[in-house]
């Protein structure tokens, strides 16, 4: 790149992010900054903040609570996240094809990200139901009986996983709006050479969309790290604390315990956390992800 | 919206013609996918059963699939127990408004990421994915000061405004398929002498319809059902959204939820959002003409 | 290339983070966000007593059993010319945390109640709440004027400063399904709490007649559900005292408690086998599965009696069987067999007109408005010994002289909860309910559980 080149390209890029820096400036900037000020002290809320240098974040590590929550949140994200991502993409490349009521179906899939949390819960109480909800009726044929799921300590963890599997339709579409850029004359030409169904897939159409894939899964990192609502409407962090979730216990600490600081300290041990898996799923991708344009070649 | 099998010429060229033997795979997919759209419809099953029920018959055990007898007079009654038609036009102002803000400035943001490789992009790229790595609960109480300062209370903007300067989850969606975009096509413009918002506007614009039109779905649902935001921001009643409104059915530890009315302002509520995605759901199967350009 | 790039992209990222904490802890001596000046209505901290009009917030759950307030504030405005009310509301779930945000973003509200999971003593403890005292002196309010007992009245008192004027009482109460009574042909249990054949073992009896365990969950049924208050509670039912004497007199901060002791374990497991040992009460995961999303398996017709708050009489109309109210048995507690819950109205620290928000206060506790209340509320009891009587006949098919009896035995063998008394309230109801769990699928004995418990109380009220 020449050096003219590089000025004109920074210059471009910053007008246009320039609306998003001013955004981030005016909207974000502060309460950012002001979290992690109050990360460093003892802040109940009530009274201002009294400066406790790194107290906050050597409390947490002597704390059971937060052990825990650390332990819950990791299987969940480790557990859920790649089967969400594989059953998106199954869908996705299903319902890519040229099959009868595509759109019904798609709509369908997409379904239950559409309803209000609510009405979703109404059919969580029926389906994880010990005894009459529909996963132990299924069980039941095979001769298994099945566990309380939510209000078991052993399985509300997977109850809770499970249901998060009911959003799959936004990232079936995700895919989707990713599988429209594969050209078909790639896979076309995929074909005369030979190549059977899995090839074509491995090799077309899984760098194609291997940006989206690479979005899905730095997002659901994020987004699992963070669950909060399921955990706070369905089990309120039991039972016996096995969904006690790393924000369920941030949120906690806030707003029933009145400690702001320290809250805020687990929010900003939680974001170099993830920010460090983010960076370390970027760099591993770059080796796979295939982006077109960009001048990144 | 073709649902036959592939016979004839097609909307766009990049549908190809598949096979047309039905195998094995097919088959199997075929019937997991029957069986997960059950599933899928579960919901909407119970939504609709459940706002037909009278109250009594809601606290039966085991409860019924069906309603004994259906009570359409639940669907005028919400009218009467909530405010809710100046609830759901809050809703629509606010929604609309947000996927409009949404779209025009994380495009351009997200454009900007995507074809520039600028001096600090790197930096302003991660700094974008870290605010969404903090929590809500950990950022709520300086970004009520924030809006509080700026005098906002109890007014639509916070839930409006931050919409219009782009939103990091759909900058980092956007610049992903931007960033699929061949640099042949841009190459060329530029010999055509376009300016570089013309490029955006012309042909990265153009290019990216299911991913704008997943952004625009995205952006509305995300606003339609936020709870926390209005909650804290709005104090007049008549300027509540749907979401608060029909919170209040849950609110008292003391009673049981009107559970019936809750599933039919849930049921209503549905409606826009079902609208749009049978809208923007076509934008999938047109596709992109890339190879028409090729 | 790429890989420098990211550590770049980072060593910038610590070094910005760097440059601010070091900025703000520069400045942490300075104004914070808790102290900013009150902002916005335009007057100085003194309440505008001079005739112009003043602007007091009520903060309440969006629900209409508490927003029923807003149809009163015409009639209120109109007797106050100078006073205007603004309800600002918010989902149960919400409550704290608006109420949190409110107060430090400088918008604290006027007027407000332990509607959340935080009780009296966590606001008292975390200094948020006014000392009423001088107000009440310089106005001359008297309780007894407005038909509030005395002993109510010192529920919200600490040290002699008045900090809360009691609202709404609710009480402990058993409930009975009288169609499951009647089919096993036992008599129903007494309304009056001076009946002394009413006693504990004499409930296990009768719900050993009603429960009916069978395969088909359709078909089971139990006797007894006996959720007497909160588990931390329970122990008092049978004259063991869990916290300290001292933790009445001090703000809900008890020097000791005693969780572990032989009393407290045997007390736990007399309830336990309820469960375990004499299988007249379900377990929370039958309860669950039956209440389903009602969350109250009573109200299904599957439990012969229940004992719980008299906010379960307001739903009683829809219930599909005819309900009773009865006393709660004697358990070996000759002074309390009932836990009382009184809601006060209190007075934020943050207030800037704290003489008219104590005028609407003051309104809203008055024998009418109380009175009134009953109606508009769909059924909250009264503090208002006056306005009570209207309060008994409220529910269809319930006899008035029931509830009647049943409030004012529970009033004389009551105490008030300790949800709102004890400091830190929420953090040890959460932990209960977790470290408890066990017990009642029988995977751990009281016995095993109990010295964990106790350890981690006294690590809460310390904190």
């Amino acid at each position: 790149m020449t050096h003219r080149e590089s000025r004109r390209q920074t210059f471009y890029m910053y007008l246009f992010i320039s609306p998003w820096i001013l955004g981030f400036l005016v909207f974000a900037l502060y309460p950012i900054l002001s979290s992690l000020y109050y990360s460093f002290t003892d802040y109940d809320i009530i009274h201002p903040p009294k400066f406790v240098g790194l107290a906050n974040y050597t409390e947490m590590f002597h704390n059971d609570l937060f052990w825990k929550s650390v332990v819950v949140t990791v299987r969940y994200t480790f557990i859920s996240v790649p089967i969400q991502l594989l059953l998106a993409l199954g869908f996705a490349l299903l319902l890519n094809q040229k099959i009868p009521f595509r759109g019904f179906f798609r709509t369908a899939m997409y379904f239950p990200s559409m309803v209000s949390g609510v009405a979703m819960s109404l059919l969580w109480y029926w389906i994880f139901n010990p005894s009459i909800g529909l996963f132990n009726y299924v069980l039941s044929w095979f001769g298994i009986k099945g566990p309380a799921w939510l209000m078991s300590p052993d399985y509300a963890l997977y109850a809770l996983m499970i249901m998060s599997f009911w959003a799959a339709g936004s990232g079936m579409i995700l895919f989707l709006a990713g599988l429209q850029g594969v050209p078909s004359s790639l896979v076309e030409a995929a074909k005369l050479d030979g190549a059977g169904r899995f090839r074509i897939f491995l090799n077309v159409t899984l760098p194609m969309i291997s940006p989206v894939l690479l979005f899905q899964l730095i997002m659901g990192v994020i987004d699992s790290f963070q669950v909060f609502t399921q955990a706070y409407v369905m089990t309120q962090g039991g039972p016996n604390y096995s969904t006690w979730f790393y924000v369920y216990n941030l949120y906690t600490s806030a707003f029933k315990e009145y400690r702001a600081g320290y809250s805020s300290a687990l929010a900003w041990v939680l974001l170099i956390v993830v920010m460090l898996f983010t960076a370390l799923i970027m760099k591993f991708s770059n080796r796979y992800v295939h982006y077109e344009g960009g001048g990144r070649k | 919206m073709s649902t036959i099998p592939a016979a004839g010429p097609t909307a766009s060229p990049s549908v190809t013609k598949r096979r047309r033997k039905v195998d094995g795979v097919s088959i199997a997919s075929f019937a997991a996918l029957i069986v997960t759209t059950f599933l899928m419809l579960l919901p909407l099953f119970f939504m609709v059963s459940t706002s037909l029920k009278s109250k009594k018959e809601l606290l039966r055990f085991p409860p019924t699939f069906l309603p004994d007898s259906w009570q359409w007079s639940n669907y005028k009654e919400i009218f009467e127990t909530l405010n809710f038609g100046q609830m759901y036009m809050n809703s629509l102002i606010i929604g609309i408004l947000t996927v409009v803000g949404t779209l025009l400035s994380s495009a351009l943001a997200a454009y900007g990421f995507a074809r520039y490789r600028g001096k600090g992009s790197n930096f302003w790229f991660m700094l974008m994915l870290s605010t969404m790595m903090l929590p809500y609960p950990a950022i709520m109480i300086p970004q009520f000061i924030l809006f509080s300062k700026l005098n906002w209370l109890d007014t639509f903007l916070p839930l409006i405004v931050p919409a219009f300067f782009g939103s990091a989850y759909n900058i980092f969606l956007l610049r992903q398929f931007f960033s699929t975009l061949p640099d042949e096509l841009f190459d060329a413009g530029r010999i055509d002498g376009c300016s570089e918002f013309r490029m955006w506007r012309q042909i990265a614009l153009p290019l990216s319809g299911p991913a704008l039109a997943t952004v625009a779905i995205f952006a509305f649902i995300y606003s339609w059902n936020d709870l926390l935001t209005p909650v804290l921001y709005l104090s007049s009643s008549d300027k509540f959204t749907l979401p608060v409104g029909m919170s209040s059915f849950t609110s008292s530890r003391f009673r049981i939820p009107p559970w019936h009315l809750l599933m039919v302002a849930s049921v209503l509520a549905m409606l826009p959002i079902v609208a749009l995605f049978a809208v923007a759901q076509k934008r999938f199967v047109e596709g992109i003409v890339l190879t028409g350009i090729k | 290339m790429k890989r420098k790039r990211i550590k770049k992209t980072f060593a910038l990222l610590l070094a910005t983070s760097m440059l601010v904490v070091l900025a703000l802890s520069g400045c942490s001596g300075g104004k914070s966000v808790g102290d900013v000046a009150p902002s916005g209505e335009g007057d100085s901290g003194k309440s505008g007593s001079s005739g112009e009009k003043v602007t007091i917030t009520h903060y309440t759950i969006d629900s209409e059993d508490r927003t029923f307030i807003e149809k009163l504030i015409p009639d209120f405005e109109a007797k106050h010319p100078n006073i205007k009310v603004k309800v600002e509301k918010a989902p149960y779930e919400q409550f704290d945390s608006k109420l949190q945000t409110l107060i430090a973003g400088g918008k604290s509200p006027d007027v407000t109640s332990h509607y959340g999971y935080g009780g009296f003593a966590e606001y008292y403890n975390k200094d948020m709440l006014l000392d009423l005292s001088d107000i009440i002196k310089e106005d001359g309010f008297k309780a007894s004027d407005y038909s509030i007992p005395d002993d109510l009245m010192k529920i919200y008192t600490v040290k002699d400063h008045v900090y809360g004027i009691p609202v709404n009482m609710y009480v402990t109460l058993m409930l009975y399904n009288k169609d499951m009574f009647d089919a096993a042909k036992v008599p129903y249990p007494p309304s009056d709490y001076e009946d002394k054949s009413w006693t504990f073992d004499k409930m296990v009896e009768d719900a050993k007649k009603m429960t009916h365990v069978s395969d088909d969950i359709a078909k089971t049924q139990y006797g007894v559900d006996f959720t007497w208050s909160e588990r931390d509670m329970r122990p008092l039912y049978f004259g063991v005292e869990p916290y300290s004497q001292d933790t009445w007199s001090n703000g809900g901060v008890p020097s000791e408690t005693h969780f572990d002791s032989p009393d407290v374990i045997a007390a736990y497991n007399k309830l336990f086998n309820l469960i375990l040992k004499d299988k007249v009460s379900p377990t929370t995961e039958w309860s669950k599965s039956v209440a389903g999303q009602n969350g109250d398996a009573f109200v299904t017709g599957k439990l012969g009696m229940t004992v719980s708050g008299s906010w379960s009489l307001a739903g009683s109309n829809d219930f599909p069987f005819k309900v009773g109210v009865a006393a709660v048995p004697a358990g070996g507690n000759d002074k309390v067999r009932s836990v009382l819950f009184v809601d006060p109205l209190l007075i934020l620290k943050g207030s800037k007109h704290p003489k008219e928000a104590f005028e609407w206060i003051k309104y809203l506790v008055s024998d009418e408005v109380q009175e009134k209340s009953i109606d508009l509320s769909g059924g909250n009891p009264p503090v208002n010994t006056k306005a009570a009587e209207t309060y008994y006949k409220h529910f269809d098919g319930i006899d008035p002289a029931d509830v009647k009896k049943v409030y004012e035995g529970a009033v004389k063998y009551g105490f008030e909860s300790y949800n709102h008394l004890i400091t830190n309230y929420s953090q040890i109801n959460d932990m209960f309910i977790n470290e408890m769990q066990p017990i009642d699928t029988g995977h751990k004995t009281v016995e095993e559980v109990m010295p964990t418990i106790q350890k981690k109380v006294m690590e809460i009220i310390k904190r």
